[in-house]
């Protein structure tokens, strides 16, 4: 076959590449802005929530410019999408930190995108401080650059829940449990922790089970639990499933007395609407975030929020809070130790960092060592019940039957 | 044994559904040897249609069948007429997959810039109600999802023995070259064919988007499950692809009561693989013709 | 048929040097992760165009085999050591074989079932392969994703023996396409593309054939699956057996040339540099799949035969038209491959 155009494409995009390596910028002066890169989830399976992070994120940005920067420099965020692909994840830190030599990362969305991104930035000796990246998998790496700015990991969200129940006096307490689950990387070790906690304590396991994340049906699971009538039933759920899985039951006329879902009742936007509104009532969950919770820059988060985003307070998505966070972390520790990343990580391991999201502290491989709220529908809307210092209002059970 | 009843009649409601999206899918591969992988993208795009005629106007989800698949007919014929047609020569099969693939994709992208990735419901007044029929659930929404498949389907019946049209329809599935010469016009077929094809993935699309939760990415999900089912009831048979989505509800519904929900689909994939060994032409399937 | 000349050979060679020495003169990481990433989809399109392109047999199961390449090398190592960081590489044409193997009873049964058929059923592999990951948590750690151990090479080059594995399979690849395309082999998988009856009807052997092709193609994707799995570090289902990756493939594919030797690694090169350019510069895209989408119906559509074909008739008819100046019709020679 003719050589010509086979040579001819390989000589064009050698020269392509060899092009853009010129065009590269090289390491920024010392006195323009702070380059911080962020992979965020634009498009694809998590670009709903990623649209979040990116609210949050852009919000810091602009609050902190606004007061003057950070060392009297300002910020400057460089957003790129991952089109929810840890290949692309990779290659974006990849290309900050290599390429346009960043100053910063901050972490993407997604446990499963930010473990390989992880693994990137810890290479090149770069700090990760994360929003979204709170499962096992993370933290599996064990490594000592990442910094995951929520108060525990996910894995331990029902831990509060679990705490509570075990205190409540024996005769009130549930004694069958079901354990309904999604197969994600988050849901079904909360309800598998949770799961073990209870059996320990003595309450029976009467059914559980672990479904893929496209079950459209959750009627044969539903119809399971009912005929195995649970005093409490535990869901290892995301929103989706979640809302599901209480249609299901109330389809199926069947109430237990304890109803905890790890995701779906903490929309207090959503939930109403996908579950009818007068069947939350006494609906436990559980949240890293709440928009009335005096932590600290929280009153003049939600203010800056809406007034450059509209919308109401309780709308407003906790992805937006832990983004805003990591910025939070980002600013106090550069203030205190300059921009010198191995500085960073080693300050980070110490102390107490206040975020919006509460007051952060972490292991040695990211783990911060904080609790979730407990959250609970009581008269139609959604409030923090513990831990005590931050309830709202005491928890309500047992839970009513359904339409009350 | 209770729930072995039960897990039953939610397959075959489940399958009816299922039936009257393979049908539109297995009637277009008769007409013109082109599979059409989009199809599941269509089934979601009707469903948005349906949400958003619901969302905004307050329209009944099984209402908007009726809006819903005129709409969808005509974009059926469009795209036969842009994409498909064009298409010529011994390997115009092939290419079709991949062509109709790709513009599955791109519904998937359109849909998910206009309506974000959220999960979407409509939920009429009647969302939650469940009748009880001797002892066994049967949710209301479902129900009328499967008379409303089961009527279109006698409709699509009716359409193909009763009318001249679908006279053509049949003698182009069984031998094009004889029809062309008996009069029939080969393109014209085709391309109302195609838009028949859409307009049932469209009412399908409708009951889809009031029973399960959809967003832009459901259709992976569809594509799989509607591309088993017409292999199994043999691709260009209609009554094939009813009895093959029925049976496929069946054992999806069985397997996740008896076993675990996670192998549910799994066990689907395995039934179709095992029956392929012993009938590689499917149920009805006709052994490829030579002409 | 491709003729084997010296100047394919010395092609061929030109090619393999260069990009040998790539990324030892451009070291920077991100330009060397640029050619890790192009090398994996010329590796996949080729080995994609082996068995698709040359017997006329849509795949589209190849994904299942990229993801059981990915996982099993992933398995493996989570028992055995990685020793200097480089057992993985030598481990990988083996855990290709596996795979290979493991494929060669779905590849029995499906290859029984005509064109269409055939491809349906391919495409459910890849739901069953994701299924399959998803659901033996206790080998595959299921949705929570699997870890693979971090190697400790140097800094400055780490992405490189990555580069060098991917090029070491591309090479393999284009070399069995341009061994087949001279043997028997070769010509009776065009012969299955042409007229399958006819061939069977000869006494060709055509399913000893198409199982040939069907396992070198499972073989090298599997072995660029492995690759991908060690570079990342860390593999889930969704990602590892992902149909987005496989039709980047063929659009690449397409867009080269299929049934050619050269085409699907051009494709590669133009697209994926491409796309990364797009996302670098022109930011968030929310218009990704269906930017995506239309360039892969507009390849089809327009441009069916893709790049090289067409522009080696162009050429030829440029060739044809100077050689005779115009006043003979061009006429096209010998078909080739």
């Amino acid at each position: 076959m003719s050589r010509t155009p086979v040579r001819l494409a390989v000589v064009a995009a050698c020269a392509a590449l060899a092009a853009v390596a010129a065009t590269t910028s090289s390491a920024a002066p010392q006195a323009g802005p702070i380059k911080i890169g962020i992979s965020l989830s634009l498009s694809g399976d998590f670009s709903d929530p990623g649209k979040f992070a990116e609210q949050g994120y852009k919000l810091w940005e602009k609050t902190v410019n606004a007061k003057g920067g950070i060392l009297g420099r300002q910020v400057q965020l460089i957003i790129q999408d991952d089109a929810s692909s840890p290949t692309q994840a990779a290659t974006n830190y990849q290309n900050f930190i290599t390429k346009d030599h960043v100053d910063l990362v901050f972490g993407p969305f997604s446990t499963l995108l930010t473990a390989p991104s992880a693994a990137v930035a810890s290479r090149y000796g770069y700090a990760f401080i994360e929003p979204a990246g709170g499962g096992p998998a993370v933290f599996d790496q064990k490594l000592h650059n990442v910094f995951f700015t929520q108060p525990a990991p996910i894995v331990e969200s029902g831990d509060v829940f679990v705490k509570w129940i075990l205190s409540l006096p024996k005769s009130k307490r549930p004694k069958t449990a079901a354990y309904p689950a999604l197969d994600d990387p988050f849901s079904s070790p909360i309800a598998d922790r949770m799961r073990a906690q209870f059996e320990k304590a003595g309450i029976k396991t009467v059914y559980k089970t672990i479904y893929p994340s496209e079950t459209v049906d959750m009627t044969p699971i539903v119809s399971k639990i009912a005929a195995a009538k649970p005093d409490m039933i535990v869901g290892g759920t995301q929103a989706g499933d979640g809302y599901s899985l209480i249609k299901g039951l109330v389809q199926a006329k069947y109430s237990p007395k304890f109803l905890f879902e790890a995701n779906g009742p903490n929309s207090p936007g959503e939930f109403p609407g996908k579950v009818g509104a007068n069947n939350t009532e006494g609906i436990f969950s559980s949240s890293d975030w709440y928009p009335a919770a005096q932590t600290y820059g929280n009153p003049a988060f939600i203010k800056a929020f809406l007034k450059l985003y509209g919308g109401k307070a309780g709308d407003i998505d906790p992805g937006s809070a832990e983004a805003y966070a990591v910025g939070q972390v980002a600013q106090r520790v550069i203030s205190k130790v300059g921009l010198n990343n191995a500085k960073i990580i080693a300050a980070l391991h110490t102390g107490r960092w206040p975020t919006v999201e509460g007051t952060l502290h972490w292991d040695s491989i990211g783990q911060p060592t904080g609790q979730f709220l407990l959250v609970e529908w009581i008269g139609g809307q959604l409030y923090p019940v513990l831990p005590k210092k931050v309830a709202v209002k005491s928890p309500v059970y047992p839970k009513p039957a359904w339409g009350q | 044994m209770h729930e072995v009843v039960q897990a039953l009649i939610l397959g075959i409601l489940v399958g009816g559904i299922y039936a009257l999206m393979a049908s539109g899918l297995t009637l277009v591969f008769g007409i013109m040897k082109v599979i059409n992988v989009a199809q599941g993208a269509l089934v979601i795009l009707a469903a948005y249609l349906s949400y958003a005629l619901w969302s905004h106007l307050g329209v009944d989800p099984f209402l908007s069948i009726v809006i819903v698949t005129p709409v969808m007919f005509v974009l059926g014929v469009a795209v036969q007429l842009v994409f498909v047609r064009s298409l010529r020569g011994p390997e115009a099969s092939e290419l079709s997959l991949l062509v109709t693939w790709a513009l599955a994709l791109g519904i998937e992208g359109i849909l998910s810039v206009a309506f974000k990735t959220t999960f979407r419901l409509s939920l009429p007044s009647y969302a939650d109600t469940t009748w009880t029929v001797l002892g066994y659930q049967i949710a209301e929404v479902r129900l009328l999802g499967f008379v409303a498949s089961g009527v279109l389907l006698a409709l699509l019946s009716l359409l193909l023995t009763r009318t001249r049209f679908g006279r053509a329809v049949r003698a182009t599935v069984q031998n094009p070259t004889a029809a062309t010469l008996l009069g029939v016009d080969a393109n014209r077929v085709q391309t109302l064919s195609f838009g028949l094809g859409v307009s049932m993935a469209a009412a399908a699309g409708a009951v889809y988007g009031v029973i399960y939760p959809f967003n832009p990415g459901s259709h992976y999900d569809l594509i799989s499950r509607l591309l088993s089912i017409v292999v199994l009831g043999g691709l260009g048979s209609i009554g094939g692809a009813v009895f093959a989505a029925v049976g496929m509800g069946v054992v999806e519904s069985l397997v996740a009561v008896e076993i675990s929900p996670i192998w549910s689909s799994f066990s689907f994939f395995v039934v179709l693989i095992a029956f392929l060994i012993v009938r590689p032409q499917g149920i009805f399937g006709l052994r490829e013709r030579v002409l | 048929m491709t003729r084997a000349t010296g100047f394919g050979l010395a092609r061929g060679a030109a090619f393999a040097g260069a990009a040998v020495a790539f990324p030892f003169v451009f070291t920077p990481a991100w330009i060397v992760n640029i050619g890790v990433l192009t090398l994996m989809y010329a590796a996949l399109a080729t080995a994609w165009n082996l068995f698709s392109g040359y017997t006329g047999y849509i795949t589209l199961g190849q994904a299942a085999f990229f993801g059981l390449g990915a996982y099993t090398l992933g398995i493996t190592f989570e028992h055995v050591g990685i020793g200097s960081g480089y057992n993985p590489f030598y481990a990988l044409p083996l855990v290709g074989a596996g795979v290979a193997l493991a494929s060669l009873p779905v590849a029995w049964i499906a290859l029984r079932t005509r064109q269409m058929t055939f491809a349906i059923v391919t495409l459910t592999l890849l739901f069953i392969v994701q299924q399959l990951a998803f659901n033996l948590h206790s080998l595959t750690k299921g949705s929570t994703g699997l870890m693979l151990p971090t190697p400790r090479f140097p800094i400055d080059s780490y992405d490189r023996p990555f580069y060098l594995a991917m090029l070491a399979i591309l090479l393999v690849a284009l070399g069995l396409c341009w061994l087949i395309m001279r043997s028997k082999l070769g010509l009776t998988l065009l012969a299955i593309r042409e007229d399958e009856e006819k061939a069977r009807g000869l006494g060709i052997r055509v399913t000893s054939a198409k199982l040939v092709a069907w396992s070198l193609m499972v073989w090298l994707s599997a072995m660029v699956g492995g690759v991908w799995a060690y570079y990342l570090t860390f593999i889930y289902p969704e990602s590892s057996v992902d149909p987005l990756v496989m039709i980047g493939a063929v659009l690449m594919t397409f867009l080269g040339g299929r049934g050619t030797l050269w085409g699907p690694a051009v494709g590669a090169l133009v697209l994926v540099p491409a796309q990364q350019y797009m996302i670098t510069r022109l930011g968030a895209s929310e218009f990704y799949l269906v930017g995506y989408s239309a360039v892969f119906m507009v390849v089809l559509l327009l441009l069916p035969r893709g790049i090289l074909p067409s522009l080696r008739d162009a050429l030829d008819s440029w060739r044809e038209r100077r050689r005779t100046h115009g006043s003979k019709p061009v006429v096209h020679g010998e078909v080739r491959a």
